[in-house]
């Protein structure tokens, strides 16, 4: 039995660990590519959000590698995110292939305990001794999500100080083979030293004083780096600070209820959206809010086309919110069509724009003093912006 | 043979002049400017092919024009900038000393004419955008994503479907007394609905003029969302010539539209003054390759790298004469370094 689930950016990683530490076999897709791009449009509803032709790329690919268990995460959400799965079996049985199992990973609430189903049917038992094994995957699972975060989160502000171009994405692309290696729980809880030895190891010019991006957005389209032209290294190659909190353990946390970040955003979007709409409307509203409020100086919201929720955020911080609280912000709808240039233009424009507000102070408020800079790294969870930023200081 | 130098020798005794290159989806625009921001003489094409061989035949023929005037003999080109959807490629061919988006050299270059100017309206072939300015620094820019409906290129395509040369256009519109409605949402849409409205019996004058409506509601729907435009408002790029679109946007906004004098060369002439200022703050030596680029021979390949699953495509351009690669871009890895 060969297990596979589609690709999100790096979260492979979490993702294998959760079957492995179950004694399951996992094969990988490869990471999306065009090939997969290509099949998925072909063999998808024409008007279909993009995440779901990525994803039937993957599992098509998986398929030929001898993959015969797919596991697909679905939703009883309010967009079509929650009907993925059912389609998708249909599409890949149509496709021709017979003999594999689509198993759905509920994730509407992780507290309902409906992934402990999920659980079950992968690995074929039910019986009271296979728990044992279940926690420890799940604990495997969070760990390493959470690392992959810490991962993403000084990827982020590294890559702008960085000297010789090229030496954080290799950086990143070791530390992910070295995770994927680590497979026990003292070498889990050793892994963020691991972390930062690593990053500091990377020649960093600290007079920089970079520009603060923000990067929000649909979740898929913002973890997987071959649909979204991989705008995180792009603007960081410009030398601009990525701060990006949407990740795999920022929403695995979300759906435990324990995202007091998230709350602390709806709170913020509240009067513009009263209730989750479906994508991430609700937060990136929130986000819109908090970073204009932390002194940043922009934010790019990247999301598939004809992205229902997300069109509704994009309307509402284009006519409410920019002119409440003017922070710059650039909009990406992505889709197969791959026009580089253009994106480079857009984005060099709004780099550029950025440049110029803060050369003439129209980012009012937005000098950045002492207390200023310890808003600004003060993020949800443990810190690590902070402690990353120090430690380019102290090198 | 063609002697291939990477640097022009430095004729001190000339005077100074700056070469501003625009190479678009549809056209290309050479500017060449002298220091007081005059300019000295400009080349418009259409695209020929590729961005290679519209930079070469652009560089010939700014060549032939500052051959036949005296007056530009005495002036050397001190330093050049390209900007347009291939500024790079162009740039690595005719050996740019700086590459800048479109928005920022037609900001410049409007505000060089209307120093207070705070709604820059830009319509070419493929591209529109829409750029909002105060207090002379850019604060917002938009630029169409998916839609192509308000654009040149659809334009001419009516033009050529109607029977009336693209320059007229604009004076059809004008004589209209009577606008056909046309739906402006989409190119596919408004086709079937001109189609329509020809069969019914509308004259050509008002189903242009409806189709010159049209596009500004869809410009104005898809760009400016929810920005406010206020005036002065300055209007260019290819579409500019056409007066049934001024017309229009007149009617939507309720203001005076200004059209400047080089309406298509705005982003050319950007970059001239771009480069000028460059020039002053750095003073080195320019790594332009000459007016003798046109008898350069370069060549580009794309391939397959092929050797992970990522299988990028690598484009990369080289001379012949020197087999050197002078640009190279597509690596997702870094396996194949990016030279700009």
């Amino acid at each position: 039995m060969l297990i596979s689930f589609p690709n999100m950016g790096p979260n492979w990683v979490a993702f294998k660990t959760l079957f492995t530490a179950l004694d399951l076999d996992v094969v990988l897709p490869d990471p999306t590519n065009r090939e997969a791009v290509k099949i998925g449009v072909k063999y998808s509803p024409e008007f279909v959000c993009f995440p779901f032709k990525a994803t039937i790329g993957d599992f098509k690919n998986a398929l030929d590698k001898g993959a015969d268990v797919l596991v697909m995460a679905i939703d009883c959400g309010p967009c079509r995110f929650g009907f993925y799965a059912s389609v998708q079996e249909r599409i890949l049985r149509d496709m021709g292939y017979k003999d594999f199992v689509m198993i759905p990973l509920d994730q509407a609430d992780l507290l309902e305990f409906h992934w402990v189903k999920t659980l079950q049917q992968v690995t074929g038992r039910s019986d009271p001794f296979i728990y044992s094994k279940f926690v420890k995957a799940v604990i495997f699972f969070v760990k390493k999500a959470k690392l992959l975060n810490d991962i993403q989160t000084a990827e982020g502000l590294y890559r702008a100080y960085e000297r010789n171009q090229g030496d954080t994405t290799r950086v990143v692309k070791k530390l992910l083979l070295k995770l994927d290696e680590t497979n026990t729980l003292k070498g889990l809880r050793n892994f963020k030293k691991v972390i930062k030895e690593d990053f500091t190891k990377i020649d960093v010019d600290k007079t920089r004083n970079p520009l603060k991006v923000a990067v929000s957005g649909e979740i898929h389209i913002s973890l997987e780096p071959y649909v979204n032209l991989d705008i995180r290294r792009k603007l960081g190659e410009m030398q601009v600070e990525i701060h990006q909190n949407l990740s795999l353990w920022d929403w695995v946390v979300h759906k435990f209820h324990l995202n007091y970040h998230r709350k602390w955003l709806e709170h913020l979007a509240k009067p513009y959206v009263p209730m989750d709409i479906g994508g991430e409307c609700i937060w990136v509203l929130g986000e819109y809010i908090d970073r204009a409020r932390a002194g940043f100086d922009g934010m790019a919201h990247i999301y598939p086309f004809t992205c229902m929720p997300e069109v509704t955020a994009r309307t509402i911080i284009t006519n409410k919110l920019k002119k409440v609280y003017d922070l710059p912000v650039i909009f990406f709808s992505f889709d197969e069509a791959m026009a580089f240039e253009g994106f480079r233009t857009r984005l060099e424009a709004f780099v550029d724009l950025m440049y110029s507000r803060r050369e003439h102070k129209l980012a009012h408020k937005r000098d950045y003093l002492k207390q200023d800079l310890d808003d600004i790294y003060h993020e949800y969870g443990s810190n690590f912006y902070k402690e990353c930023f120090q430690m380019i200081q102290n090198q | 043979m063609v002697q291939v130098s990477d640097k022009v020798k430095v004729e001190v005794e000339k005077k100074d002049a700056f070469l501003g290159i625009d190479i678009g989806s549809v056209s290309c625009k050479f500017v060449l400017m002298d220091t007081n921001g005059k300019v000295l003489t400009s080349v418009f094409l259409r695209n020929e092919g590729s961005p290679i061989d519209s930079a070469k035949v652009g560089m010939a023929e700014l060549r032939n024009n500052i051959e036949d005037n005296p007056e530009l003999k005495a002036y050397a080109i001190r330093c050049c900038g390209t900007t347009g959807s291939a500024r790079y490629l162009t740039k690595a061919v005719v050996g740019g000393d700086l590459a800048k988006t479109e928005i920022i050299a037609h900001a410049v270059a409007t505000q060089s004419m209307y120093p207070d100017v705070r709604t820059i309206l830009e319509i070419g072939g493929q591209d529109s955008k829409i750029i909002i300015l105060r207090d002379g620094i850019i604060v917002d820019f938009a630029m169409n994503s998916v839609c192509a409906a308000g654009t040149g290129s659809f334009l001419d395509h009516q033009a050529r479907r109607l029977g009336i040369p693209i320059e007229e256009f604009g004076s059809y519109a004008v004589k209209s007394k009577n606008r056909a409605s046309i739906a402006g949402r989409c190119t596919v849409f408004a086709e079937s609905d001109m189609i329509h409205k020809q069969n019914a019996g509308y004259s050509k004058e008002d189903i242009i003029a409806g189709l010159c409506d049209s596009l500004v509601r869809n410009y104005l729907n898809n760009l400016s969302k929810g920005k406010d435009l206020d005036e002065p408002v300055v209007f260019q790029g290819g579409v500019s010539y056409n007066k049934g679109i001024v017309q229009a946007f007149e009617r939507h906004l309720g203001c005076k539209v200004l059209v400047p004098k080089y309406n298509v060369l705005m982003g050319a002439l950007g970059m001239a003054i771009l480069v000028r200022d460059y020039y002053q703050e750095h003073e080195q030596e320019t790594t332009f390759r000459g007016l003798k680029v046109a008898d350069i021979e370069f060549e580009t390949k794309a391939f397959n790298c092929g050797d992970c699953p990522n299988n990028c495509e690598i484009i990369t351009c080289s001379l012949v004469e020197k087999d050197e690669v002078i640009a190279r871009w597509g690596s997702r890895c870094g396996k194949w370094s990016e030279i700009l």
